[in-house]
């Protein structure tokens, strides 16, 4: 291949212009060849290297299940190499020198140090480190005008104060269910505080279908425009609780717009 | 004559051992510089000074399962019903659930006796739903089946909301249920639970609040 390129590059060098054209694509292309061989010959079963941490406390106790009222049955102390093997919610997997293996806190990890001296980097359960670069992907169920709204949302945080949003809802009511597809932008104003307050602006669509058992009714789509109202309300680590009220403008195609009250409550998790 | 031969040799010996010393002094700095020498494999450790991120760490804590058990619709009697189901287990005591199942309907005793009514076609009486449920892990526990055997176990309770699509329509429903798991190793588990989805239907012309149980049998495997 790269000889093949070194021909045709010699070839094109002759038409100057178009030969330095062609050179920085083929050596875009030779890059992108050494790479695909990297990628081929990477062993996709290679075991990575073990992660090993050397206790920097007194002792760290060693729990036999990841649970915290789960039996302490061993203990690891100050200068003791272990392996750490997985992580499950707040706990992980450990296994001694001698090959013990059970399971300590997830923040016991802070008490150790890595090969480089350094105690590994962990996020803590506090809800700081939750507040930026975070994705967050919730649900939600409440009363839409009346209907029975199941939702789905999915935002990325990009501050402490804002963060952006897609928006799904299947409301289901006694004379017709519609669908909501919808982009918002939410900003808190105090994102430290437990029960942090929040607005929001949002666009999207509403589909409407009304019930079948209705004469001649046919499906339609609104433009639909949303201002809501809300708080976050922090549980533990990645886990809020969210209850929004929101006041949907619905732009049909009739003579007069439709406002619709929506308030609903489900959780979140930030990832 | 002989004295200036001993100068001579003199001279060259005190040449050499300068030379000698010289070199040595050098290839000493050139040790110290790159701990090239035998001394210097030894105490240079060969390991790799990595820096441990939190990332680096393999987590367990999503979990893709397969189910499938009885699920009895009120008046459209008990059939199999299968589903998946995708959760995320935020701290050890709680858990987020995707549900989604399908199952079959029969007819109705009263489609039975009349003979000739059919209230639905046959593909309206195909049933499914989805919901998504929060879990509560409330008695994490241990089994011991011999002296080297234990099993982590929890029973827990799951409560949630979603719709089910029957007879051509969505019906928002609420789902509460309590099952018993069973974690056969670190990853896998078996999950013997019990839902009951209730939901508000005008099939018959009123409207009618229906509670369906369902109990499930399935296998989870971590990731």
């Amino acid at each position: 291949m790269t000889r093949f390129l070194k021909i045709t590059i010699a070839k094109c060098k002759r038409s100057l212009g178009l030969g330095i054209y062609v050179l920085g694509f083929a050596s875009l292309l030779g890059s992108v060849n050494v790479s695909a061989a990297d990628f081929w010959s990477l062993d996709w079963f290679e075991k990575d290297a073990p992660i090993e941490v050397t206790v920097n406390d007194a002792f760290i106790n060693v729990h036999n299940a990841p649970g915290r009222g789960y039996p302490i049955f061993h203990v690891v102390e100050r200068g003791e190499t272990i392996t750490l093997l997985k992580m499950h919610t707040d706990w992980i997997k450990i296994k001694t020198a001698r090959g013990i293996e059970g399971w300590i806190k997830r923040k016991d990890v802070l008490l150790t140090l890595g090969p480089d001296g350094i105690a590994p980097e962990f996020a803590d359960s506090k809800q700081a480190d939750y507040l930026t670069d975070r994705f967050e992907l919730g649900t939600a169920f409440g009363d839409f005008d009346g209907a029975q709204s199941f939702n789905v949302n999915l935002g990325y945080r990009f501050t402490k104060n804002l963060s952006a949003e897609v928006r799904l809802a299947q409301n289901t009511g006694q004379y017709s269910d519609s669908q909501i597809l919808a982009f918002a932008i939410l900003h808190q104003p105090f994102p430290d505080l437990r029960i942090s307050p929040f607005i929001g602006i949002g666009a999207g669509t509403l589909k409407t279908m009304p019930s079948t058992t209705l004469v001649q009714a046919e499906d339609r789509e609104d433009q639909l425009l949303q201002a809501s109202i809300g708080a976050y309300i922090h549980i533990t680590g990645r886990f809020f609780l969210r209850a929004e009220y929101a006041n949907d403008y619905v732009l049909t195609s009739r003579n007069t717009n439709q406002e619709v009250n929506e308030w609903k409550l489900g959780f979140n998790i930030f990832f | 004559m002989e004295t200036r031969v001993q100068h001579i040799l003199l001279a060259a010996s005190l040449l050499s051992a300068l030379t000698c010393f010289s070199t040595s002094v050098f290839a000493a700095d050139e040790k110290e510089k790159n701990n090239d020498g035998e001394l210097g494999k030894i105490i240079t450790p060969d390991i790799e000074r990595r820096h441990i991120k939190e990332a680096d760490l393999d987590s367990e804590d999503f979990e893709v399962g397969l189910y499938t058990g009885v699920l009895n619709v009120e008046d459209f009697g008990s059939n199999m019903v299968a589903g998946v189901s995708f959760s995320y287990h935020i701290t050890e005591d709680f858990f987020a659930q995707v549900n989604y199942g399908t199952s079959k309907t029969e007819k109705t005793s009263y489609e039975l006796l009349s003979g000739g009514v059919e209230l639905l076609t046959k593909d309206q009486r195909d049933l499914s739903y989805y919901n998504i449920s929060l879990g509560y892990d409330f008695l994490p526990g241990q089994v011991y089946l011999s002296e080297k055997w234990h099993f982590n176990t929890s029973v827990y309770l799951v409560a949630g909301a979603g719709n089910t699509n029957f007879a051509d329509k969505n019906y928002f429903t609420y789902n509460l249920g309590a099952g018993f798991k069973f974690y056969a190793t670190d990853w896998l588990m078996l999950d013997l639970s019990m839902r009951n989805y209730s939901f508000e239907h005008e099939l018959f012309g009123i409207a009618k609040k229906i509670n369906n149980p369902e109990s499930r049998l399935g296998i989870s495997i971590f990731f």
